[in-house]
């Protein structure tokens, strides 16, 4: 079982006659993902890997059903993108798209809100659903089981390549993952950890959550407010990286763009310090996270 | 997000039809006074740099006359305010004000909201007014899908206080305000203080724009005057980060190279990630090893990239040896990659025998990489080490070689 993604999944890929967008797509079908078209003004009729292209998406919802997409169009872009996604009544967007102006995702936000839609990213790696082998993006290339395995567990994660490193943890402990999701290195993106939890805590079929998180946001300390009280109440694994940033000047960018301490807030010290009083389990070293998983599951 | 120096602050504020200050860009000290002596009244001398709070760091000097000028200018010319050399100093006419107000327009990330913050007790630290008397600060969020209308504007500037003719004219100052920094990407418009004269002018001697560097490419007329970067660094450049970011800047759109300089260290520092970065950073330290500096690559680099930046950063006198770790990648390939480092490497007529060296790059083409690696006698692994255990192996050789 998983949250976001399920058999039903049927993606359109907007933007997917560029160079990592059509390499992505090839990835993805491999997989197992149903990608029923792709969208770039001006290339109807030509087919990425078997995939057919349209100029607009409300032309291909006349032949094909989408309900998710997955975004590949450049920083300038996206915010057209995803407003063609909410009319055509696309209720998931993945935003992988680098370098989306500030102005632009404050609206994205909120056009989302307004149509109930869900976006993931902007700067996601994607997310991925073993069980249903279902994944957006470029998350896992193309050697996806290395480090994705069905399981229960879910993955939320800060950091692109950590959701891979994250979730081959889980499977070194001999566990596997729910739904992982990349949720973008961004300061301002569509879906917070919070929203996951609640998602997670929904899914019959995740029995826990390890969360990777970063310096900067208040993602983390909103996340153990939520399970203090009582939003959350499945086992929590929490890593956050970056301790080193502290002894750091502040105001200055380590690693993603959101991750930055400022007028004191956002240190990873305070972020852990919060989660273990919700009653998270913090991982001080991420390889802690296998002994964790199988503290967990062992209980049971 | 990109700082803005203050004269093209003023200078767009200006163009956009709002009263500022007479105010001129000096070199020198003599400049300086020309142009107080020009314009007849006394002046404000300020250290043209792209940071704030300048006046408690002593780059604000107020001067009477000419001469006063001058020798404020000199004072500050030269100097360093918070590791920024001044090279110019911002001259500016003093207003008297009978009030002095604070604006502020930023963008809230976490509701995604703009965030419009005014007090009728500006010239001071609004952090001190937030926390002496929070009262006297009104914070507006808008919906950034809605316009932020005239009424709003009147909402807040009563809410605040503002009655008569000021209410009308601060608030439609403010709309402005909110538009100038919708139209230009701002991430922050600070006016601290804004000046209500005597005759009841409203007057800008002062303001603090920062722009979103992501927008820069609809910016134009900003990219040549934001200091673009300085967030990742707030202080100039060193001659390596510089070097860095020329390596980066040859091959933009292809994969990220960021370095940060650090004090003291000796291992260079090349990890791959932005949350792998961090993470094998503050292993390093927790196995006891201090890397000499910070960087963050991926998205799957050019050769060229990763060799610039490998010898970027064994440039460093302090670098006694090199640890290059990432998670398993997604798309980054660990051939192109490893080439990079062993030509780097070759080039600088580095042995890795003698000099330590631990790599640890699973991925995409990763037994390609490992070849090239092992061959070129550099100790490598995959995933069967964790990032941590590949940094603890790293302190431990250079226990060992050192």
């Amino acid at each position: 079982m998983s949250i976001l993604l399920s058999d039903d999944t049927r993606v359109v890929i907007q933007g997917i006659t560029g160079r990592e967008a059509s390499m992505v797509t090839e990835y993805i079908l491999q997989y197992g993902t149903k990608v029923v078209g792709g969208v770039t003004p001006g290339k109807s009729g030509q087919m990425v890997r078997g995939v057919p292209v349209y100029n607009t998406i409300s032309e291909l919802m006349g032949e094909q059903q989408a309900n998710t997409s997955l975004v590949y169009v450049p920083p300038g872009a996206v915010l057209d993108a995803v407003r063609e996604a909410v009319d055509s009544g696309i209720k998931l967007i993945v935003i992988i798209t680098e370098n989306v102006p500030q102005h632009d995702s404050i609206k994205i936000n909120w056009l989302a809100k307004k149509a109930g839609a869900k976006v993931i990213g902007p700067n996601s790696v994607g997310m991925i659903s073993p069980a249903h082998h279902v994944k957006l993006g470029a998350i896992g290339g193309d050697n996806t089981e290395r480090c994705f395995v069905p399981g229960t567990v879910g993955v939320i994660s800060r950091s692109g390549g950590m959701t891979a490193e994250t979730a081959w943890m889980v499977k070194r402990a001999g566990f596997g993952v729910s739904t992982c999701i990349s949720i973008g290195g961004d300061p301002i993106i569509g879906t917070p950890p919070v929203e996951l939890l609640k998602m997670f805590q929904e899914d019959e079929g995740t029995e826990a959550v390890v969360m990777f998180g970063e310096p900067g946001t208040s993602f983390e300390e909103d996340a153990a407010n939520f399970v203090k009280s009582g939003g959350f109440t499945k086992p929590l694994i929490a890593f956050v990286a970056g301790k080193f940033t502290e002894s750091m000047p502040e105001g200055t960018v380590f690693g993603h763009a959101a991750s930055i301490i400022s007028k004191g807030m956002g240190k990873p010290s305070t972020k852990m310090k919060k989660l273990e009083e919700a009653g998270a389990l913090i991982a001080y070293s991420h390889d802690d996270i296998i002994p964790l998983l199988k503290q967990i599951f062992e209980k049971r | 997000m990109a700082r803005i120096l203050e004269n093209y602050g003023l200078d767009i504020l200006k163009a956009e039809g709002i009263l500022v200050v007479e105010f001129s860009v000096a070199t020198s000290p003599e400049e300086a006074g020309a142009f107080a002596e020009k314009i007849g009244r006394p002046v404000v001398v300020k250290a043209l740099v792209p940071i704030g709070k300048r006046g408690k760091a002593g780059a604000v000097k107020f001067a009477d006359n000419s001469q006063e000028a001058t020798e404020a200018a000199r004072s500050l010319l030269g100097t360093e305010v918070k590791g920024y050399p001044v090279k110019k100093v911002l001259v500016a006419e003093k207003v008297q004000a009978t009030n002095e107000l604070y604006f502020s327009i930023s963008i809230n990330p976490s509701s995604a909201q703009i965030a419009v913050v005014v007090s009728l007790s500006g010239g001071v630290d609004i952090e001190e007014v937030a926390a002496n008397s929070p009262e006297k600060i009104v914070t507006y969020f808008s919906n950034p899908l809605e316009e932020f209308a005239s009424h709003h504007s009147l909402e807040i500037m009563s809410k605040v206080g503002l009655e008569g003719r000021n209410l009308v004219k601060v608030a439609g100052l403010l709309r402005k305000f909110y538009q100038i920094f919708n139209k230009y990407d701002a991430t922050l418009l600070e006016i601290n203080p804004l000046f209500i004269t005597s005759e009841g002018n409203v007057i800008v001697p002062a303001c603090m724009l920062s722009v979103d560097d992501g927008a820069l490419f609809r910016q134009k007329e900003l990219a040549n005057v934001a200091h673009e970067g300085s967030e990742r660094s707030w202080k100039p450049l060193t001659e390596i980060e510089r070097r860095v970011q020329e390596v980066h800047d040859k091959d933009p759109y292809r994969g990220t190279a960021r370095y940060t300089e650090l004090d003291g260290g000796d291992i260079g520092f090349m990890c791959g990630g932005g949350g792998g970065s961090l993470l094998s950073f503050d292993e390093i330290l927790a196995a006891g090893g201090k890397p000499t500096n910070y960087t963050e690559f991926g998205g799957n680099p050019p050769e060229d990239k990763v060799y610039g930046l490998a010898k970027c950063i064994l440039s460093k006198s302090s670098v006694n040896g090199l640890f290059v770790a990432h998670n398993i990648t997604n798309n980054t390939q660990v051939d192109v990659e490893a080439r990079g480092i062993v030509r780097a490497i070759k080039e600088m007529g580095i042995d890795p025998a003698t000099f330590p060296i631990v790599t640890r790059m699973p991925g995409v083409n990763e037994a390609e990489g490992f070849r090239i690696l092992k061959e070129a006698g550099i100790e490598c692994y995959g995933e069967e080490l964790t990032m941590a255990t590949a940094a603890k192996r790293m302190v431990e050789k250079m226990k060992q070689l050192l």
